[in-house]
């Protein structure tokens, strides 16, 4: 059952104060997400994906369209008790230590005292802030700022987990920190909705990953479904590839890229993958394996907002 | 739970602003000069008041010394009436616009609060804060004259929470110029002008704005315009009247409770409204 749930949002800001003109931030975008998944929302900037986490969170009012939440019917306040969320540029007052602004969103967020006596420690050694705590926020670095929110998302033990930009600033290591965090929260049932420009991040921990281009959802799949590449094919071989069977396939209109101990093959049906793999075989060739070739997230993610852009 | 955890963060916040402080710096300072210069002398003839070891009133009877008394206390109200609503304004006006800050909106408001809950929190922390300033000054003036001219006048413990609630009558002006803008300077100059300058000239309208033109419909719109606005001049008038002995007016703060509620309701629907 989707947690998470859009019916044909659409968000249009008006733009400029004397030409007044619509900006369409959200285009009919429908979604849904499964509970438990770790689910990335990918996008150019000002491809309306910060815009539908504000829909969600009623921090911005869709003009047409609706949304559920965790079943409920946006907007709705309550809700957000079962919510995390780190917003892409949080700033939180600088008077306070890590510990009080926890204390403060705990609070809000309706976690009562003595839980949130037990929590915060443990949700600041979590995300490695353990030994700031007593320090203000004013004095902390980017990348501690985003480890404070990223305990401050969880201090209410959420269900849901809305994370925009989350490793922004952090280092390589507290970057893998936090992906290792994400995954066991994702083993302990919690789903996470990511925004992030770190595609390569986003391939590793995402089970489901969606496309949003100028407020509009280009495709919508696991990571493995969107690294496919349609019709082309790689072939592992022994040794090289003799001359003679790159000739004849290029006649067989085959497109082949020759590399080392492998070859790739643009085929139009599998009978001219089954032709190519009989014609090495003909010439001798070793297979040790076939499989369709692969794009990264990054590739895939270029190739489509290209493709859009170009219609 | 919520919205007193909003409220003691807000009073937390003014803390760590300096302008707080130096409003406690400056009535400490009155309060010294106040238990380190007055006194008063008891002769056969009565009560006499000294000032810096000077006689400065003649020997009075004890009802009539207790009125210089309360006169001086609402001469000192006065002058903190002043230092409250101009440095209150300052200490106060950023509180809701950087509460609505991008980065900083986003986390209130992700978490199960209403708007207006936010708002009413802020507001509450704002004038809790200022209240705790004014009664501060004014407890201590009360058992600083109390205790050195045996001058017990409750109705200067009463005024804290008045001049509070007058205070809280401005914040709702600001409160809504700092929603509609998100901009601390222009709730800021927003606060200043209507105290200053608008409530001001409503308040003398006879004397100033009336005599503009004779057209009725214009006197009517004037008219209107200080029914609807909180009633600051007046307020303050009746109030230190009443700190020197005199009758306290009740109707300006009446109709201020009005419009100031009006005014909060207009910020709370303005803020439900906007797009963050």
């Amino acid at each position: 059952m989707p947690v998470i749930e859009a019916d044909s949002l659409s968000k249009t800001y008006q733009a400029g104060l004397i030409r007044r003109t619509k900006v369409d931030a959200l285009a009919s975008f429908s979604i849904a997400v499964e509970a438990g998944e770790i689910f990335s929302l990918l996008g150019p900037n000002g491809a309306g994906k910060t815009t539908f986490v504000k829909i969600i969170l009623s921090l911005t009012l869709p003009t047409s369209g609706g949304a559920t939440i965790l079943g409920q019917k946006l907007p709705n306040d309550e809700v957000k008790g079962r919510i995390g969320y780190l917003p892409e540029s949080h700033r939180y007052p600088g008077y306070f230590t890590g510990e009080q602004i926890l204390r403060l969103f705990g609070q809000l967020s309706g976690v009562d005292g003595s839980t949130l006596d037990a929590r915060i420690p443990v949700l600041l050694d979590l995300v490695g802030m353990g030994q700031w705590r007593k320090t203000k926020v004013k004095k902390y670095s980017k990348g501690m700022m985003q480890r404070l929110g990223l305990a401050q998302a969880l201090v209410n033990d959420p269900d849901i987990l809305f994370l925009d930009e989350p490793t922004d600033g952090v280092d390589p290591v507290g970057r893998k920190d936090i992906r290792e965090l994400l995954r066991d929260l994702k083993l302990k049932g919690k789903t996470i909705f990511l925004n992030s420009h770190l595609l390569s991040e986003v391939e590793l921990i995402s089970d489901r990953v969606a496309i949003l281009d100028k407020g509009k959802l280009l495709k919508v799949g696991t990571v493995d479904e969107l690294t496919r590449s349609g019709s082309r094919y790689v072939i592992g071989i022994n040794g090289t590839i003799p001359q003679a069977w790159e000739t004849e396939a290029r006649a067989l209109v085959m497109d082949v890229q020759v590399a080392e101990e492998s070859v790739s093959i643009g085929c139009n049906s599998p009978a001219e993958l089954n032709a190519a793999i009989d014609l090495l075989r003909k010439h001798g060739v070793q297979i040790v394996s076939v499989g369709q070739q692969r794009n990264t997230l990054e590739e895939s993610f270029l190739s489509l907002i290209k493709r859009e852009s170009a219609s | 739970m919520k919205f007193l955890a909003l409220v003691l963060g807000t009073v937390r916040e003014m803390a760590a602003k300096a302008t707080l402080y130096f409003l406690l710096g400056v009535s400490t300072a009155i309060l010294l000069g106040v238990l380190l210069t007055v006194s008063s002398s008891v002769s056969t003839e009565g009560r006499t008041l000294v000032v810096f070891g000077k006689e400065a009133s003649p020997p009075l009877a004890e009802d009539m010394f207790s009125d210089l008394v309360m006169k001086m206390e609402a001469g000192l109200t006065g002058g903190l009436f002043l230092g409250v609503v101009l440095f209150g304004v300052f200490a106060t006006a950023g509180l809701i616009p950087d509460a609505l800050e991008k980065g900083t909106v986003d986390l209130y408001l992700s978490k199960p609060i209403h708007r207006w809950e936010l708002l009413l929190g802020k507001y509450t922390g704002g004038v809790v804060g200022i209240f705790a300033v004014i009664l501060y000054f004014l407890a201590s003036l009360w058992l600083i004259l109390g205790i050195k001219l045996g001058a017990w006048n409750v109705n200067i413990l009463l005024s804290s929470l008045l001049l509070t609630y007058i205070f809280a009558s401005l914040y709702a002006v600001i409160s809504y110029f700092g929603v509609l803008s998100r901009n601390s300077a222009i709730a800021i100059l927003a606060g200043l002008l209507y105290l200053f300058v608008a409530a001001e000239l409503l308040e003398n309208r006879a004397h100033g704005l009336y005599l503009l033109s004779d057209n009725t419909i214009y006197h009517a719109v004037i008219d209107t315009c200080y029914w609807i606005a909180p009633q600051i001049p007046a307020m303050q008038a009746t109030l230190l009247k009443s700190i020197a002995g005199g009758t306290l007016d009740w109707r300006p703060f009446g109709q201020s409770l009005l419009s100031s509620t009006a005014l909060f309701g207009l910020a709370a629907w303005t803020l439900k409204n906007k797009d963050f």
